[in-house]
């Protein structure tokens, strides 16, 4: 198994505050990592680093071999789709307008082509917004605000995903749906990393496990094998127990 | 929207900015007949070519400068309410357009004094604004709102202050300028004017993929493949240059870049690649045709376009707010 990306000692310091010490980390195309932590473990930090939005005070992320700094911000966004937390609400486009703003890297010309529609399209169908595709941003739910930011990655057709609290503001089925969309998109060859709270929504769906903590990545666990070694529940809190569910997967109880 | 559709725009109000370019120097106190302009008879052949018309294109340069930079304001910031005049940066050319006055400049580098002094408070105090608004590395619509009032606030103060210390006669074209109005200006400055026009709203129409990314957001945009950077810095730059040309020309005018946008976005597309070129095209026609309506409701007297434009535009804000909160 090649490594797609792969990271190296990267540390990171807001002034003196140091966020990340030394993170190391491989993964393959067709995995779906799941980055696990604390507020203020520095998840979203990591995520913004390997989506090449701040430069790492120390160490390297490279991309099939290829340094991660060396790529300009359109070679980079070919590579890496990146959903940053908090987008704004207010924003004055369509559905279709925010979805397209994903094709930016592939479109040369001022106007996006019918390539870049049908790419949209597509992907607006996956996250089930293609229905309302000529509404307003501004006036619709905050799950179908989500699905909508989520279908504009997925127009990006990148290699590699990353997803900032991905199911923020979504109900439970929609929360599966999206969690289930991301592993089939991973199935078929992507590299999809999310940041989520939601433990048993991430064994449910994702194929490894990082709990990120004091700095570094504390576990990096299979997913098979994460009922096996409880350890990196730990690093989460005291409160937590693992359980199996009926058809023996792994299930975290709060206690 | 699909191309015909925007193309149709743009031809339309294209059409819109040459008729108002060629309709509205017509009108005016004292009527003008086209056979004894095409015999170039005076007065009429000056008074049409040598004032109206030069105001009319001067309404319909500084209204699309001030348009587009505030259209490019409300994408780059991510606020509706940002303009040229709401975030104090009219108020700061205008601080450095009456320096300029009053200390007696007359050129600097070659250029009038009064732009120089414009652009130098323009890039000022856009760079104060933005940089009070940040936050950690984001940008607060409020502090952004709030700091431009501050700005504004204190560029009409040092305002008062040169106009009470400098000598009356010099106060008086302070005054003159201060009240906003679009006069006939010389050809060879409203050419340096169009030209600088023409290149900062080309650099940014061009760029208008990007300014709909923006207006998302900063980090959503550099996933997406944007240069952020470069193309923070061209807005700061074109916005600085739109507007300090317009404020030097015209004195400070507001609203027109609040107005104009804004429904553009709500009735034409929100689109920066038709809202751009939409807006620069009808905030002109909006400007002279205020400037028009200025020179005819009180005859002989006249009203400065910018007052009119306030009459207008005022209770619109008034309104917008309304809306929104």
């Amino acid at each position: 198994m090649t490594a797609l990306m792969e990271i190296r000692d990267v540390g990171f310091r807001y002034a003196s505050r140091v966020i990340l010490k030394s993170v190391q980390l491989a993964a393959a195309p067709g995995e779906f990592l799941v980055l696990l932590g604390l507020n203020g473990a520095g998840k979203s930090t990591l995520l913004d680093i390997l989506a090449g939005l701040r430069i790492p005070g120390s160490g390297s992320v490279k991309l099939d071999g290829r340094h991660l700094s060396e790529l300009s911000a359109r070679d980079r966004s070919h590579w890496i789709s990146h959903l940053p937390q908090g987008v704004r609400n207010e924003l004055p486009f369509t559905v279709e307008q925010v979805v397209l703003m994903g094709r930016y890297p592939h479109a040369d010309r001022w106007f996006e082509s019918d390539d870049d529609r049908s790419h949209a399209d597509d992907a607006m169908l996956k996250m089930g917004c293609l229905a309302f595709k000529h509404r307003l941003y501004s006036s619709l739910s905050g799950g179908e605000k989500q699905r909508v930011l989520l279908a504009a990655c997925l127009a990006q057709d990148p290699r590699i995903l990353l997803f900032d609290e991905p199911s923020t503001y979504l109900d439970v089925d929609q929360q599966l749906q999206c969690y289930s969309t991301l592993a089939t998109v991973a199935r078929d060859g992507a590299l999809c990393i999310a940041v989520t709270h939601d433990l048993n929504l991430a064994l449910a769906h994702c194929t490894r496990l990082l709990v990120l903590h004091d700095g570094r990545i504390a576990a990096d666990v299979p997913v098979e094998q994460a009922g096996r070694e409880p350890a990196w529940l730990e690093y989460l809190s005291p409160r937590l127990k693992l359980a199996r569910t009926p058809e023996g997967r792994p299930w975290v109880l709060y206690q | 929207m699909r191309v015909p559709q925007a193309t149709g725009w743009i031809v339309g109000c294209s059409a819109a900015f040459l008729l108002a370019a060629v309709l509205l120097p017509w009108v005016g106190p004292g009527t003008i007949t086209i056979q004894r302009v095409l015999a170039r008879q005076v007065p009429d052949y000056p008074i049409l070519i040598e004032l109206r018309l030069s105001r009319t294109l001067l309404g319909l340069l500084a209204g699309g400068a001030l348009s587009v930079t505030g259209s490019l304001f409300q994408a780059m910031l991510r606020e509706s309410l940002a303009t040229p005049y709401t975030l104090g940066v009219s108020a700061g050319a205008a601080f450095g357009a009456v320096l300029t006055l009053a200390l007696n400049l007359d050129r600097i580098l070659g250029f009038p004094a009064s732009w120089a002094g414009a652009l130098a408070g323009a890039a000022a105090v856009l760079a104060i604004v933005a940089g009070a608004s940040f936050k950690g590395g984001q940008l607060s619509g409020v502090r952004l709102l709030l700091s431009g009032v501050s700005l504004n606030s204190i560029c009409s103060a040092f305002i008062l202050l040169i106009y009470s210390v400098v000598p009356e006669r010099r106060s008086f074209s302070i005054t003159q300028w201060l009240l906003g109005s679009v006069d006939s200006v010389s050809y060879r400055a409203l050419l340096v004017f169009a030209a600088s026009v023409v290149a900062a709203s080309a650099i940014l129409i061009l760029r208008a993929r990007d300014w709909n990314l923006m207006a998302v957001g900063e980090s959503w945009a550099a996933a997406r493949g944007v240069d952020v950077r470069r193309v923070m810095s061209t807005g700061y730059l074109c916005g600085s240059v739109l507007t300090a040309g317009a404020i030097a020309l015209t004195g400070p005018i507001g609203f027109v870049g609040l107005i104009v946008p804004h429904l553009v976005r709500s009735r034409i597309s929100p689109d920066n690649r038709i809202l751009m070129p939409c807006s620069f095209l009808l905030g002109g026609v909006l400007l002279a045709c205020c400037d028009t309506i200025g020179r005819v409701v009180l005859i002989p007297a006249e009203l400065p376009a910018g007052a009119v434009l306030a009459i207008i535009g005022g209770p619109y804000l008034v309104w917008l707010v309304r809306k929104r909160f």
